[in-house]
């Protein structure tokens, strides 16, 4: 019964982003037999190092969905960035739990609530790789050269849009 | 006497209606329960606290004795309260002889997944033209003058359908932004 709700909720989430998709962003479930697993394209934003690049990602739904939020990670050569998990995994408010907030600095009004959507999830880690969070950061590699080699990162970062395109 | 009867039977009579509108009352409200309660959780006013809370964290304007009031009369499912909620039906007050046992206890929700993607498994380095299988269509000749913009809205009734307009849109998104950065790189050598 649990999981009916949450599948209809992700079809229904599905259906709107594909009548009404938001600039950059194609997201749906690889195969209509599990909604539970869905695959994410979203478009680096302009004006920064990610320009021009296509991100690939998972999305990963847990049976209680709404109440829980998914987990989302980058595939396909992963993300130079300070928020992504060298992984892959994003690491982003929005998708951390209401009771979540080891670390005390994320308003409640930020994380996930049943009210938020995977709409709003894409377009939040699309704002989060042009303006990265440096509070939390999950790939401290990436954080570093951020913080103090700007160039450098963002070289690298326009490698990896390069190669994540075949190119 | 003859007098007597009725004024005897009146009031008798009444009070078995009422008597009878009780305890049939009493028997439905009862059925409506067990049915309702079919979860495992019982009669009586046992909710769950940590459903409580739950419910409480994600929307702190409702009030905790509605949740429980609700909690107690769906059976203590969650999703439907929640959906109740979400829906913008609101929740019921209580009765004021509704009396919750469980103190509301400041529950935090365990959970489990605080990042513990940490563990290093090495993302595949794959690009997306050989993920999405699109070398093909990757290396023919450029058709420069293909519409940049993907087909507008992309849903039909039909799930095969559906699957295939997804992939299209998929397809064409990367095969786009790769022409795009191709021609930005002819230029800058140039």
């Amino acid at each position: 019964m649990v999981s009916t709700v949450a599948q209809k909720r992700l079809f229904h989430e599905y259906k709107n982003l594909s009548t009404n998709p938001p600039e950059g962003i194609t997201a749906g479930p690889v195969s209509e037999d599990d909604m539970f697993y869905w695959e994410a394209l979203i478009q680096g934003p302009e004006e920064t190092p990610f320009e021009g690049g296509v991100f690939a990602a998972e999305l990963k739904f847990p049976r209680d969905y709404p109440l829980s939020p998914p987990t989302m990670k980058f595939i396909g050569g992963g993300i130079w960035h300070p928020n992504v998990y060298p992984n892959g995994t994003v690491c982003i408010s929005i998708l951390h739990p209401p009771g979540d907030d080891p670390n005390h600095y994320e308003h409640a009004s930020e994380r996930w609530s049943p009210i938020q959507s995977v709409e709003k999830i894409l377009i939040s880690v699309m704002s989060m790789l042009a303006e990265p969070n440096d509070e939390s950061p999950a790939n401290v590699e990436a954080a570093k050269m951020w913080r103090e080699r700007r160039p450098e990162y963002e070289a690298k970062v326009r490698d990896e849009v390069k190669k994540g395109l075949g190119l | 006497m003859t007098d007597d009867e009725p004024s005897l039977n009146i009031p008798s009579l009444l009070t078995l209606a009422v008597v009878s509108y009780f305890v049939l009352r009493w028997f439905l409200n009862r059925d409506d329960n067990s049915a309702a309660g079919g979860r495992g959780r019982g009669r009586g006013n046992v909710v769950d606290p940590a459903s409580v809370a739950q419910i409480a964290q994600m929307f702190p304007q409702m009030n905790t004795r509605d949740i429980m009031w609700d909690l107690q009369r769906n059976g203590g499912s969650v999703p439907a309260t929640t959906e109740r909620i979400l829906t913008g039906r609101g929740l019921e007050t209580p009765p004021p002889s509704f009396q919750p046992q469980v103190p509301i206890a400041p529950t935090t929700i365990p959970v489990a997944q605080t990042a513990s993607a940490a563990s290093v498994s090495k993302a595949d380095g794959q690009d997306l033209i050989s993920r999405y299988n699109l070398s093909a269509k990757a290396s023919s000749p450029s058709t420069e003058d293909e519409p940049e913009t993907p087909s507008k809205t992309a849903w039909s009734q039909n799930k095969d359908e559906r699957q295939r307009l997804l992939q299209k849109r998929r397809d064409d998104m990367i095969l786009a932004a790769r022409r795009k950065m191709m021609q930005k790189d002819q230029g800058n050598t140039q």
